[in-house]
């Protein structure tokens, strides 16, 4: 049994933290759906934006996870939420218009699998185990599938996996007359696509990081929970600036730079408001004093 | 060591109730491949994989932070990072070898030795940076006499360490742990790689030729995430440090393999879905 040494009492909770980063997440993805209602894939970052929402919320519960000795680093959290999200989430993307909700689901059980056997095979005996693993696969499989929407527009396993279209032309008999047909047949393209071209795997690892960076950077004694989040939203833009130069490949060029715009000025905003946060908090540290015992069981 | 400096948990021995839950799991995945209606051996590589991913990681000597500043033996990083880099060199490794000769013992002996490369170069590097670099010589902690060559420790290991550098026992580990990690690794791409290229051709409605580099994406993705959640698994296990097969942390093998098998059936269940014809 572990004890636990820290976790800054934050101003939000964890749960309203859970509600808002599910709610916008989904609301994000389901709004690149308007690309199909209106014909135009402008709507695409909004794919990007849920992202950052799963990953806002994904880093908090990394914090209550890691404040219990894992033993293996923060990172190690990260890696298996997105490996768990990557398989959550292509299962996921099979349903159709309910692909967002499903993966969400597929998230759960898979990461209370997983969480399982940490906790009761492998002994951890770590109290929230169970539930964060289960969160963290959800904020996996959410930014992927938030990202892979913004750099396609779609968030549907066809839309993911048929890059494009090629026309065949096959000579067929000639018909009356001596005119010469053609028999065109449609053949999609599977190479060129996110999933075909493994273009999915930059993701993985962009979410990841972004997941994984935020606590690791702001851990210590006095870590603040609005700095940690600050973060979380800043590294999120700057993956998310990185998907939508990868959308070129995918959408138009006026969707794509839109992506391209929104991603470098909500990147700009969060980093200096966490520049200004952080010079908050160093000033609080001007003069040096003991290290603060948060929590514990003193 | 946290490095919040909460205590490591994690106990000795296996809890019975959880491992038999698990067994469960294990069962009702392969009961539910079977139920729906696709061939059980994939799954069976895929768990043999997993396992293997889980045991091999037991090998590779880890030193975590404090092996950066010369107090602990091993590679200075995470378990998750290093079994992540052999276990990934070994799967490219491997697919490559499929993809040029189709044979599968060569592609999982291409992984073999992919993984045990990487780890073999890591370890040489990491021994000269600490020799030449740091100053300090190659000592255990844990035990007093290198159980392959019989060199002993005590002598040139530094008061208040737990050792330091790399001996020739955790190199030894290191390449055994690659090249067991990149067995399964490959195991798992070779077992999804099967399941695709003739599933994926049937719900797609397209040829098998087209559908190839999709198909070894998915699988490439795919076996990226067991991989993945396989070797945290393992790293929760040793919790933090392990010098090599001679560590006593060795002994908590057992719970590895049983915990990495049951979340890959599940895992390599979840992947069969993408090749289940929903209608969608």
């Amino acid at each position: 049994m572990s004890v636990k040494m820290e976790a800054s009492a934050g101003k939000l909770s964890e749960n309203t933290l859970m509600i808002y980063g599910i709610v916008v997440a989904l609301v994000g993805t389901y709004l690149t759906y308007l690309n199909a209602v209106t014909g135009i894939a402008v709507f695409s970052f909004f794919g990007g934006i849920g992202a950052i929402a799963a990953l806002w919320w994904g880093s908090d519960t990394i914090k209550h996870l890691c404040s219990y000795g894992l033993g293996t680093g923060v990172p190690s959290a990260g890696m298996v939420a997105f490996g768990a999200g990557a398989i959550a989430m292509i299962a996921g993307t099979k349903f159709g218009l309910a692909s967002p909700i499903v993966t969400l689901v597929l998230a759960a059980i898979i990461g209370a699998v997983i969480g399982y056997c940490a906790n009761n095979i492998i002994n951890m005996n770590i109290p929230v185990m169970i539930f964060s693993l289960m969160k963290l696969s959800i904020v996996g499989a959410l930014t992927m599938l938030g990202f892979a929407a913004m750099c396609t527009g779609t968030f549907m396993f066809n839309g993911l996996v048929i890059g494009g279209m090629t026309l065949s032309m096959e000579p067929a008999e000639a018909a009356a007359g001596g005119a010469q047909t053609f028999m065109v047949t449609v053949l999609p393209e599977f190479a060129s696509s996110l999933i075909g071209g493994a273009a999915l795997t930059v993701i993985f690892f962009l979410g990841a990081i972004a997941l994984q960076h935020p606590f690791n950077a702001c851990l210590g004694p006095n870590e603040s929970q609005d700095r940690t989040l600050m973060l979380a939203i800043e590294v999120g833009f700057l993956s998310m600036f990185v998907v939508a130069v990868m959308s070129y490949a995918f959408l138009d060029i006026i969707s794509a730079t839109v992506g391209v715009v929104v991603s470098l000025i909500g990147w700009v905003y969060s980093y200096k408001q966490y520049i200004a946060l952080s010079k908050r908090d160093a000033y609080a540290w001007l003069d040096a004093k003991p290290i603060i015992e948060v929590g514990g069981n003193e | 060591m946290s490095a919040l400096g909460g205590a490591a948990a994690g106990g000795e021995g296996i809890n019975p109730t959880g491992t038999l839950v698990g067994i469960v799991i294990l069962l009702v995945s392969i009961a539910a491949t079977y139920a729906l209606g696709f061939s059980i051996i994939p799954l069976i590589g895929i768990i043999i994989g997993g396992a293997l991913v889980g045991f091999g990681v037991h090998f590779v000597p880890v030193g975590g932070a404090p092996a950066a500043m010369g107090q602990a033996p091993g590679i200075a990083t995470g378990v998750a990072m290093l079994a992540a880099g052999a276990g990934l060199a070994g799967l490219f490794g491997g697919a490559w070898a499929f993809e040029a000769t189709g044979d599968f013992a060569i592609a999982v002996a291409g992984g073999a030795v992919g993984g045990g490369l990487m780890m073999s170069i890591t370890c040489m590097m990491v021994n000269a940076t600490y020799v030449f670099a740091m100053g300090i010589p190659a000592a255990s902690g844990k035990v007093a006499k290198d159980p392959i060559t019989g060199d002993t420790f005590p002598e040139y290991k530094s008061q208040g360490t737990e050792g330091h550098g790399l001996p020739f026992i955790s190199f030894f580990g290191g390449v055994i742990g690659g090249i067991v990690t990149g067995l399964g690794g490959t195991l798992i791409y070779l077992a999804l790689l099967g399941i695709y290229e003739t599933g994926l051709p049937v719900i797609m409605q397209a040829e098998t030729a087209a559908i190839q580099p999709l198909a070894i994406s998915l699988a490439g993705i795919f076996a990226i995430g067991f991989f993945l959640v396989n070797a945290v698994l393992a790293a929760y296990n040793i919790t933090g440090t392990i010098e090599g097969p001679h560590d006593p942390k060795f002994k908590r093998v057992p719970r590895a393999i049983i915990g990495c098998a049951v979340a890959s059936a599940f895992c390599g269940l979840i992947s069969m879905l993408i090749v289940l014809n929903t209608g969608m």
